[in-house]
């Protein structure tokens, strides 16, 4: 009898638990499927039997919520973290920006950079991406052609545009529609060096290296006791964008015919490229296996090298982090091979924000953007204030309010970059990212004892394929 | 009544399947077949998905890149099983002989590493390697030798990330097998001394045949652990130097990260799961598993 009494008595406990067990299933999916303005499945559930008050209990809260008759929108913003004063500057405006007006709400996220991609694609998956987010001028051109993001000519003051200037504003476009807003530009390569080494070694601290020759044979009287006398790029991943401004200035053009049917690699101009790229690793002037990624300056910042190639934005590091350097650096555009100075050597890379193509608000989230980025020049000032003048203005309004700021008109640096270095800089290429990629690989195969004729005979080979696979030809969309 | 009671225990045979059959399928068998589904298929977040039939496979297949991948697996798995089962093996017979506080000290110790996991094992190596300040090239100078760029060098750095996944495994493989060791009865090496047998000869006649199912248990779930390896790859070398540690699954993510379109990198894996599998089959079907002799 006892036993029996038992038996049914788990078969109780088994049945409600498999009964609660559905009913928490079944409310989740629910709420999910319906968003925040889910008042009938709210009433739906709570009107289940009462055996599990927590499943009821939970949506009552959310039903009186969204009921309320002030519709305050919620936009979730996801920001690419970048350094640290960037960051700060972009929570400090999310908050003035909530502050300054009680029709939206924006919800920040600051996405490591290692983890954007990852939770992008699950967010995308799930149906959940955030309808405002970062992104770089390369990314602009495909995500538009794939509708990731939204047009935002119909959502913006078409007067924020005539603001912007004309090469930034090709960055943005695509068909014909801007596709983004600009936050910033920043040429991808910047020569620094250290004027006390050079004298030590009996160079000219006034006359840094103009040619890729003369950059060599500095770089190896700099070599010695424990210095290494140039340091750039050496794996794939950070070759892949930091040599193209050198794959332009040398060649003219890019790693694809502009109609992107075939690779354009195969030629003395990009296999010079290559040979510059084996020469300075294979000359024992740079360090063998790299101290720090590319676009980290520690390694001339603790004096381990003595001319280091990296992005404008190392500026900012410096004069955060390496101060006691700052007197010893000279900064100089970086050599091309002829020396011609307005050869390029450089990109133009940099961050925009932009609407997502299934964003439910995107009135809302580009008055957002509107407010920070094509709003008052005193917000994109202070920006570069806090960022040591590492960084360029892409509107014209901006540059001009800065003439008349004290710390900005008497930056030296700032000079030479803006007048010397981002009027020869050329776009990001907008090709897949897979090509440069392949050009990559094959510089770091070069630098690894590869010829170069094979080198990019392999890397034209990886490029056509790709372009066969994913039926390239014919898709740019710039044309 | 005998009729009753029997319904009654099949209805709780199926109560108590439900939960697995419902996870497995929801967990396990959906997704697999939704996963075959979409390998078909140029499939993205934003466009409606395009039938391609075979073409996802044809391309990784033709891809250098992933043939590379699997070969790179497969050399890493080559580099670390057999010298984790080896080391394993040796330190758990050196355990076995240990006695009192000092064993369990001994068996805590070595257990370290696997606790660690990984990710931190792969940080510290990457301490360990770096060119200037690290451990091993300040080894490498007391012998006045160049520094060597470990994780540059095409040569090194396959070898390099091999020793934080040896390191990190070594403990638990030692466990289970010192847990083999201790299974094997006494009386057995008693009964082949009096024989006259030596260390070697008991070592061959009666320690490994009986741990047969042990090392085999440590072959197949080591094969599947080493071949996925991601982890170290990923936080150490990011695939380099030239591609050559780009184990498959690092492939594969690089790929479903990066590709617009995601069915290719689908393919990849279900590719990746066929090799796998007949790689298990093979190790299953040499190293026949059968009881223990003694029961």
């Amino acid at each position: 009898m006892q036993a029996k009494w038992g038996k049914s008595k788990s078969w109780t406990v088994l049945l409600s638990v498999l009964i609660i067990l559905a009913l928490v299933v079944s409310a989740c999916g629910g709420s999910n499927n319906k968003g925040s303005s889910s008042s009938p499945s709210a009433s739906a559930s709570s009107s289940s039997p009462s055996s599990s008050p927590s499943a009821s209990g939970e949506p009552e809260p959310s039903a009186s919520e969204s009921s309320a008759p002030a519709e305050k929108v919620t936009i979730e913003f996801w920001q690419r973290s970048f350094e640290e004063t960037t960051n700060k500057w972009f929570k400090k405006y999310v908050d003035e920006f909530n502050k300054s007006q009680d029709q939206i709400q924006i919800k920040y996220t600051l996405v490591p950079g290692e983890a954007w991609d990852q939770k992008m694609k699950a967010s995308q998956a799930a149906g959940k991406a955030p309808e405002v987010y970062t992104m770089n001028y390369g990314g602009i051109a495909n995500a538009a052609k794939l509708g990731q993001i939204l047009p935002l000519n119909d959502l913006m003051d078409p007067v924020k545009f005539d603001d912007i200037y004309d090469n930034v504003k090709e960055f943005i476009t695509a068909g014909g529609k801007y596709y983004a807003y600009p936050k910033l530009v920043e040429p991808s390569a910047v020569l620094y060096y250290r004027k006390d080494l050079f004298q030590a070694a009996g160079l000219d601290p006034e006359k840094p290296p103009t040619t890729w020759a003369e950059l060599l044979e500095d770089a190896k009287k700099l070599t010695g006791k424990g210095v290494f006398g140039f340091s750039t790029a050496q794996v794939a991943g950070d070759l892949g964008w930091s040599s193209w401004g050198l794959q332009f200035g040398t060649s003219g053009h890019e790693a694809l015919t502009s109609d992107w049917s075939k690779a354009d690699i195969n030629n003395d101009a990009y296999k010079a490229v290559f040979k510059f790229y084996q020469d300075a690793y294979q000359s024992g002037v740079m360090p063998k296996q790299a101290l720090a990624p590319y676009p980290d300056m520690k390694p001339y910042g603790e004096g381990k090298v003595a001319m280091q190639v990296n992005g404008s934005w190392a500026i900012g590091q410096l004069r955060n982090s390496y101060k006691d350097k700052l007197e010893k650096t000279g900064i100089a555009p970086m050599p091309s091979q002829s020396g011609d100075p307005a050869s390029a050597t450089a990109t133009l890379g940099g961050w925009t924000l932009v609407v997502d193509g299934k964003a439910k608000h995107p009135h809302q989230a580009a008055d957002f953007i509107s407010y920070l980025l094509a709003g008052d020049p005193a917000i994109m000032i202070d920006f570069f204030k806090t960022s040591g003048f590492s960084k360029f203005s892409a509107r014209k309004s901006v540059d001009e309010a800065m003439k008349s700021d004290p710390d900005a008109s008497k930056d030296a640096w700032r000079a030479l970059i803006a007048e010397k270095i981002i009027p020869n800089s050329k776009a990001e290429p907008i090709y897949p990212w897979d090509v440069s990629m392949a050009v990559s690989t094959g510089i770091e195969s070069a630098m690894k004892g590869t010829s170069v004729d094979k080198a990019i005979e392999k890397a034209e080979k990886t490029i056509n394929d790709f372009i066969a696979n994913n039926k390239l030809a014919g898709t740019n969309p710039k044309q | 009544m005998f009729k009753k009671n029997f319904r009654h225990d099949n209805l709780a045979a199926y109560a108590m399947l439900t939960p697995i059959l419902l996870g497995s399928t929801i967990f396990i068998i959906v997704p697999f077949a939704y996963a075959i589904y979409i390998s078909f298929y140029e499939w993205g977040f934003y466009q409606a998905p395009v039938f391609v039939g075979f073409k996802n496979f044809y391309v990784n297949l033709t891809d250098e890149l992933f043939t590379k991948a699997i070969w790179t697996g497969l050399k890493f798995t080559l580099y670390v099983l057999p010298t984790q089962l080896v080391l394993g093996f040796l330190f758990a017979n050196l355990v076995k002989g240990l006695k009192g506080k000092f064993a369990s000290f001994v068996k805590a110790a070595i257990y370290i590493p696997t606790v660690i996991g990984l990710i931190l094992a792969g940080v510290i190596f990457l301490f360990i390697y770096d060119y200037l300040g690290g451990l091993a090239n300040y080894v490498v100078g007391w012998f006045g030798l160049e520094p060597i760029a470990w994780l540059a060098e095409v040569r090194t750095a396959l070898p390099a990330i091999t020793v934080p996944a040896i390191w990190t495994g070594f403990g638990i493989t030692t466990l289970i097998m010192l847990a083999g060791l201790l299974d094997i009865s006494e009386s057995y090496y008693e009964a082949a001394e009096i024989e006259g047998a030596g260390t070697f000869g008991k070592m061959r006649h009666i320690t490994l045949p009986l741990m047969r199912n042990i090392i085999l248990f440590l072959l197949v779930t080591g094969f599947t652990a080493q071949i996925s390896q991601f982890e170290l790859p990923w936080v150490i070398t990011n695939g380099g130097p030239v591609n050559e540690t780009a184990t498959p699954n690092f492939y594969i993510l690089q790929h479903f990260l990066n590709d617009v379109l995601i069915g290719r990198s689908i393919a990849a894996a279900l590719m990746f799961f066929v090799v796998l599998g007949a790689i298990s089959l093979v190790i299953f079907k040499v190293l026949n598993s059968e009881k223990a002799v003694d029961g």
